[in-house]
């Protein structure tokens, strides 16, 4: 009997799975490639798509009755902050390391700024309403994935025009549209970060290509980092959470060979597929030359990837690639081979020069890989601890002073303990060649209650982001893939708070003290002077012997010899 | 008790505010004071001395030092399990078997950085080199850098931490050893580390060209530092800020004793909690730890055996050579070694030395060494602060407080001070007989007489332009190639002051001071002021000068008699320009003025001769 009606209900309970999921579906991806330094990238992605919901209209917000929020595979939790706070796109990415775009070409999810980068378009009528709603928002996210996202606050926040154009469609509520841009260098991404995010996806870590998210590996990985990327199409409301790793089976293994599989990689197999996923496919990206092997026989292979279906099928997957012999590293032998060209159109170093604590000048040095002329979006987000002085801007094309070459320059002028600063321009890059943008930046000098803890590490500014302008006759201007320069640390003029610093200010304090006594000492000289009026003539004239011995003028004798004068 | 507390009290009001007008009482209080000071004035003075010598030379005792500790508790030095092991030391004698093999094949600079950065790239690590010049004085002086970055796992690439050998060891100053055995712990490390994602920072492996001039070009290009006479390659290269460094040094073939070199370019030290560890880790593994290469006890062998032998005359002898040794380091203001290039730009760095030796050491300790001194560093959340930088080590695990030896130097400018302030005193006054008919005579009296102050500014200010144009002679290209122009540059220097006396002629009258009295007493004001400014900035070179200033400023005085003015004269001017006919520091000193911006050929130069002349010239005046 028991058993009957608990297969009834599961009955009914799938039914009503099925039903629901004509509305929301969920995909999963997984791609993998051997990179030219010996280390393989892995990029997951989970996508739900939300059939037919369109963001909230910010307008209705004045009125408490939302539409009821019912969903079987979209993330609740995540479904309600959008909609209080009438987000219509979202991104936040949390990574660590140093996405090497020389070695390692454009990244599958672009947005590889180090430590914590929050980006939202939201409609709205008036600027303070979209004010509330970021800081709502922030705060929000960040209880929902433990990451101080918290103090990405106004001192963080820039809404830069070109840079960060939306992913999916705006829809058109008569309303004009917002970016908010924040991002903090300094933040870790760690479990605590991966937990709340695997809580998100409706097989958690129990099945499907989740199984393979092992913090121990995702966190030891050269370069990691998790994305959550929410956008609105025609066809409805999309979420895709996306994991991105690059991994080193050189170190890992120690073996001297780049052989990777799922199990050395994440220590873990593919035991079964998640029942929900409409789709589970793992890409391998095969290399272009030499001898290796591909294991198991992959199901299809189109454009140089070889592809698996996990769906259906229910052994253990373990997709790996051998190699028969060691991998050996490219060395360079004079001028007989040049080093290996970089395989994206153009490099970026940009470092913060100058040994003091007061000036420094913000250097960019960007090479030209390609033949044809390139033209770049920079964008620096600074905070207002670093003042650029724009007069100071120059720029050498190799080593020829090219002033022409930065164009379209708009600045947003920090505020100091307010605002960061926004600067954006266009710089052309002539083919094969190397250009050279630097500008003089004063360093703020702070408040002592303004220097955070552990102050002496300096300050993380957020990295640069230089985006490749298409431009063609017939078409409309395109932005390329956006490349993120590495953070700086700035070395601010900070106190040494300690008990020194005490010290200091005391024996500050005994020397002010001191200097004043001596220099009183030194520059006055106290004498009697008496203000009686004098009574009889001698001592009028005793008095006035007194005053004389002061004036340097006088030869009067004077019987005794002052000390100091 | 209380009856007690209550009568001090009392006391203590009456002394301070005694009846009557209280403003009169201080006054006069104010009076006595001064009136006891200046009686006993020849006496202090002469306290002041003797207590400031008598400091100086009891800072290498063992009762004004102590044990070193850590400061800062972030380090948790020694608290890791190392894994270096015989394979790395394998790798370092396969690297040091191909780079014995490139100098017997006696390779160019270029030839060499290039199988180097091969031999990085090989690791996996990327690498570059950079060419560097030097013109104007030290024309021709070229080389090679080769460096390598480990873009270590997980971390932004925003700090970085260096470890680097020069090719030239510290043997000797840099007399040309080569540092074969550094370069392949370097290597050797670099592939070693390549295998752990536990580094938090950056590591940047480099092996600088020469002894000190191919790390001051890599250097100062890393920091975006122009140099008017360096023509250096810009780093293809570059990662984050440099809280640390260490430069190894290991010229052997084997070692005994890691020593350790510390002293930086103008008197800068490193903070002492970077040296405290590695000396900590370096006893914790096995490897006895000297300061500099001192590793054999001094000989007294002219000392009486029961003398010699005592504890504390041994403990005095071995700190008092670690000191001198140090002064002479710190004072000279070249530092100790490639290191002292690292801490103008706020980088914390020393020299591992490995002391020669037959054994027992070798690449096993030293590496295993560090390895655990970078895993201690790499522990940082944060630069290294508090004031750690205030230090002097008598030992390897000694050292004296900055409380402890920085007022004895403070003393002897005091004395000078208190001195000169006497002398200008002196100047306004002049004893003179009472004439008979005046009432009231005691028989002498005390004159009042005009100080002849601009007189006394403007030879001061005279000297120092003197100085600078030696300065300037001395630092102009032409100067190396010409001949004789040291003697000449000398003989100028010691003539042209001598036209001083017959610009400034000296009318005795009772009514003006004497020139030479106020000219003294400008010039002891103004040592004891440089000298008190530099013992903070550099205690050794203020010491120094405490020594060679202190008496024999206080002591110049004119004379009647012209001869011996003049031997007075020469001798100041040999005190203080001595240094010109010495070829081998003359050229040093141009050579670190030049390459590496060492102050002290300036400092000499514009400040150091000039007080001595002024001191000369109140001799002959």
């Amino acid at each position: 009997m028991l058993r009957t009606s608990l297969f009834l209900i599961s009955l009914l309970l799938s039914s009503v799975f099925c039903l629901e999921n004509i509305n929301e579906e969920f995909e999963e991806h997984l791609s993998i490639k051997s990179l030219r330094d010996g280390r393989v990238t892995s990029s997951f992605s989970f996508t739900t798509l939300l059939r037919d919901a369109i963001p909230r209209d910010p307008r209705t917000l004045a009125f408490d009755d939302d539409i009821s929020q019912h969903y079987t595979l979209f993330p609740l939790s995540l479904g309600q902050i959008l909609r209080q706070y009438a987000i219509t796109e979202l991104h936040l990415t949390l990574n660590a390391g140093k996405w090497n775009y020389d070695t390692w070409g454009y990244p599958d999810e672009p947005d590889v700024g180090v430590g914590a980068e929050l980006r939202a378009w939201m409609a709205g009528d008036s600027i303070s309403s979209i004010d509330e709603r970021w800081q709502g928002v922030r705060n929000a996210l960040a209880g929902l994935f433990c990451a101080s996202l918290g103090s990405l606050d106004e001192q963080r926040t820039t809404s830069p025009r070109l840079s960060f154009p939306p992913e999916g469609a705006l829809p058109d509520w008569g309303l004009p549209h917002e970016l908010r841009h924040a991002s903090h260098a300094s933040e870790h991404v760690c479990t605590e970060n991966l937990t709340p995010f695997l809580k998100l996806l409706p097989c958690k870590s129990l099945s499907g290509l989740a199984t393979l998210l092992n913090p121990h590996r995702i966190f030891d990985a050269d370069w990691h980092g998790i994305g959550l990327h929410v956008l609105w199409r025609p066809e409805g409301v999309e979420v895709r959470l996306n994991v991105q790793l690059v991994s080193d089976p050189l170190r890992i293994s120690a073996q001297g060979k780049q052989d990777w599989s799922f199990h050395s990689l994440f220590d873990r197999k593919v035991e079964k597929a998640c029942p929900v996923a409409s789709s589970t496919r793992v890409s391998v990206e095969l290399p272009n030359s030499g001898v290796y092997r591909v294991y198991p026989e992959p199901q299809e292979i189109k454009d140089g990837k070889a592809y698996y279906n996990l769906k259906n099928n229910n052994e253990a997957w373990n997709i790996g690639t051998m190699w028969p012999t060691d991998f050996e590293y490219r060395i360079c032998h004079a001028a007989l081979s040049p080093p290996d060209p970089a395989l994206v159109p153009f490099s970026v170093t940009r470092n913060l020069l100058g040994p003091t604590q007061d000036r420094g000048e913000l250097s960019i040095v960007l090479t030209n890989n390609q033949q044809d002329t390139l033209q770049l979006l920079y964008l620096e987000t600074m905070p207002w601890i670093v003042q650029f002085y724009l007069h100071t801007i120059r720029v050498h094309s190799d080593n020829v002073p090219r002033d022409d070459l930065v164009s379209n320059i708009s600045y947003v002028l920090p505020v100091p303990h307010a605002r960061p600063a926004t600067f954006e321009s266009v710089l052309t890059l002539p083919g094969r060649s190397t250009l050279t943008f630097s500008m003089d930046v004063a360093k703020a000098f702070l408040r002592y209650t303004e220097h955070p803890p552990d102050a002496q590490r300096g300050w993380d500014l957020p990295p640069a982001i230089f985006t490749p302008l298409n431009q063609s006759l017939n078409e409309p201007m395109s932005l390329g893939s956006r490349v993120y320069t590495p953070s700086l640390l700035v070395d601010l003029a900070t106190p040494d708070f300690s008990m020194p610093y005490n010290v200091i200010i005391f024996t500050c304090s005994v020397m002010a003290f001191i200097f004043g006594s001596v220099f009183n000492v030194l520059t006055r000289k106290f004498i009697v002077v008496r203000l009686d009026p004098p009574r009889n003539q001698s001592a009028s004239r005793a008095e006035k012997r007194l005053e004389n011995t002061d004036s340097d003028t006088s030869n009067e004798l004077n019987t005794s010899k002052s000390g100091v004068h | 008790m209380d009856g007690q507390g209550l009568r001090l009290q009392a006391f203590l009001r009456r002394f301070f505010r005694p009846a009557g007008d209280p403003n009169l009482a201080r006054i006069n209080r104010r009076r006595t004071m001064f009136s006891f000071i200046a009686r006993r004035m020849t006496v202090l003075k002469l306290a002041l001395f003797i207590a400031g010598y008598v400091w100086i030379f009891s800072v290498p005792s063992s009762q004004l030092d102590r044990g070193v500790y850590f400061d800062e508790n972030a380090l948790q030095p020694g608290q890791v399990n190392a894994y270096w092991n015989w394979k790395e030391v394998h790798d370092a004698d396969h690297f040091l078997g191909e780079l014995e093999i490139l100098r017997d094949s006696n390779a160019t600079s270029e030839q060499r950085s290039q199988f180097i950065m091969n031999e990085f790239l090989r690791i996996g690590l990327p690498a570059s080199t950079q060419n560097y010049e030097f013109t104007g004085l030290s024309k021709g002086l070229n080389g090679t850098n080769v460096y390598a970055i480990l873009r270590s796992p997980r971390v932004s690439g925003a700090e970085a931490t260096i470890i680097s050998a020069s090719w030239i060891s510290r043997v000797n100053e840099g007399d040309g050893t080569l540092n074969l055995r550094g370069v392949a712990t370097v290597l050797a490390l670099s592939r070693f580390v390549k295998q752990y994602s536990l580094w938090a920072r950056d590591i940047i492996f480099i092996i600088g060209d020469g002894y000190m001039e191919g790390m001051q070009a890599w250097l100062s290009s890393y920091h975006g530092v122009t140099q008017s006479n360096l023509r250096a390659q810009p780093l293809e290269l570059t990662s984050g800020v440099v809280w640390t460094a260490l430069n190894i040094d290991y010229p052997g073939h084997s070692l005994s004793h890691l020593g350790i070199f510390h002293e930086g370019l103008n008197g800068r030290l490193p903070n002492q909690d970077l040296l405290n560890s590695f000396q900590y880790i370096s006893r914790r593994t096995g490897v006895p730890v000297v300061l500099y290469d001192h590793k054999d006890e001094l000989d007294l062998g002219w000392l009486p055996d029961n003398i010699r032998n005592h504890p504390e005359i041994k403990t005095y002898a071995a700190q008092a050579r670690n000191l001198w040794r140090h002064v002479r380091y710190q004072a000279s203001g070249r530092g100790s070694g490639v290191h002292g290039l690292f801490h103008q730009y706020r980088i914390d760095a020393f020299t591992i030395f490995a002391v020669p030796a037959a054994g027992p050491h070798g690449f096993h300790s030293l590496g295993r060494i560090i390895e655990s001194t970078l895993r201690t560093t790499n522990n940082l959340l944060e630069r290294l602060h508090a004031s750690f930088f205030f230090y002097l080590l008598t030992s390897f695990d000694r050292f004296v407080k900055i409380g402890n030896y920085l007022p004895s130097v403070i003393l002897i400018s005091v004395a000078m001070m208190f001195g000169g302030l006497q002398v200008w005193v002196d100047a306004a006054w002049m004893e003179r007989r009472l004439d008979k008919h005046e009432e009231g005579s005691t028989g002498m009296v005390w004159v009042r007489r005009r100080r002849p102050v601009l007189e006394a500014v403007s030879i001061v200010l005279g000297t120092h332009i003197l100085g600078a144009a030696c300065f300037f002679f001395l630092s102009h290209k032409w100067y190396q190639s010409l001949p004789f122009t040291s003697p000449l540059l000398w003989v100028a220097a010691y003539i042209l002051p001598l036209a001083v006396p017959r610009f400034f002629p000296q009318n005795i009258t009772d009514n003006i001071a004497p020139l030479s009295l106020v000219l003294k007493a400008f010039n002891l004001c103004l040592s004891s002021t440089v000298i008190s400014i530099i013992s903070v900035l550099n205690f050794s070179l203020a010491a120094c000068l405490a020594v060679a200033l202190g008496i024999p400023l206080s002591v110049a005085s004119s004379s009647s008699n012209g001869a011996m003015g003049m031997v007075r004269y020469t001798m100041y001017i040999v005190l203080g320009f001595g240094w010109l006919l010495l070829d081998e520091t003359r050229k040093q000193m141009i050579w670190d003025w030049d390459i590496l911006g060492v102050w002290l050929l300036p400092f000499l130069c514009v400040v150091y001769y000039p007080l001595s002349l002024q001191a000369a010239l109140v001799c002959i005046i």
